[in-house]
């Protein structure tokens, strides 16, 4: 591998800092993670081929916006209700949980796509609710009710699994 | 298990960390540096093709001046004398030619590139204009 130069170590750095939840977000939109794996290198290749992220304010939700785009084409080009794989775990669970990790993933699943989004952007992405807005091109009031709504459902999803569980 | 707050089910759900992506496959250098190179090497074979054709264009123009020269080599004084035929040339030929061979080559081979000067005539014009009566 020859990128060297300080350009192409800034780029190398930015995927080691957020290629994780880049990586989540781009498995939220297309369900599956050979195919946000794909979306999220697709769009860092680029990045090093141009040699530089140009005069990008804001890089960590540029590098969100251009992984939904690529995600996005990918859909496009297959099924676009392809349902999410259930098999490829998201998450390193804390503590081994792995139990917790599947609960957890099965309640994103559940979720309509665009709360599914806004929840990884603003939890594992981190960012705000005026970074989503631009970047899903919607208001921050939307996207803050979409959260909310999600958040709702993902709570009770979660523990109304783990009560029945628990129950039974 | 109890239903958590906002805060503390949030800070529950960031104990998840996503995975980590496959490292970054091996890309080829720079593609830019890459585009650069094929430009200069078409830029080169372009001026390869032009340096050539240059030099069998010269070599060209020299064999055919070495085969002038060759075909003239039998009437050196005609290479020197480069001026369109005129009447006077022609008289001056006539006299001077050893045959009625020589007479009729010196006149035909005659450049006629180069204009005349003003008040004189080219005798192989004033020749062709004449209806000759046999």
């Amino acid at each position: 591998m020859q990128r060297t130069d300080g350009n192409t170590a800034e780029i190398e750095l930015l995927y080691r800092q957020h290629g994780p939840a880049l990586l989540l977000f781009a498995q939220a939109v297309t369900g599956e993670r050979a195919r946000a794996q794909d979306a999220v290198q697709q769009v860092f290749l680029k990045l090093l081929e141009k040699g530089s992220l140009g005069q990008v304010a804001d890089k960590k939700a540029y590098l969100f916006t251009c992984v939904r785009n690529a995600a996005l084409n990918d859909s496009k080009r297959r099924d676009r209700n392809a349902p999410l794989d259930p098999d490829s775990a998201w998450f390193s669970p804390p503590n081994r949980d792995y139990a917790g990790e599947q609960n957890l993933r099965r309640a994103l699943e559940i979720l309509p796509s665009e709360q599914r989004q806004v929840m990884v952007l603003h939890i594992w992405g981190e960012l705000t609710f005026l970074q989503i807005s631009d970047l899903l091109d919607l208001s921050s009031n939307t996207v803050a009710s979409r959260y909310r709504y999600a958040l709702a459902k993902l709570r009770d999803s979660m523990f109304a699994k783990e009560n029945s569980c628990a129950n039974s | 298990m109890p239903t958590l707050d906002d805060e503390r089910f949030e800070a529950y759900l960031k104990q998840f960390r996503p995975l980590v992506p496959d490292p970054l496959p091996a890309v080829e250098p720079n593609r830019g540096a890459r585009r650069k190179f094929v430009l200069g090497a078409w830029v080169a074979a372009a001026v390869a093709i032009v340096v050539l054709g240059a030099l069998t264009f010269r070599i060209r123009t020299n064999r055919a001046r070495v085969t002038e020269n060759v075909v003239n080599v039998g009437n050196p004084g005609h290479l020197q004398d480069r001026q369109p035929l005129t009447m006077r040339g022609a008289n001056a030929l006539m006299a001077k030619a050893p045959s009625f061979k020589a007479m009729v080559d010196g006149m035909a081979f005659r450049s006629q590139a180069v204009p005349l000067p003003k008040g004189r005539r080219s005798a192989v014009a004033v020749l062709g204009k004449e209806k000759i009566k046999l």
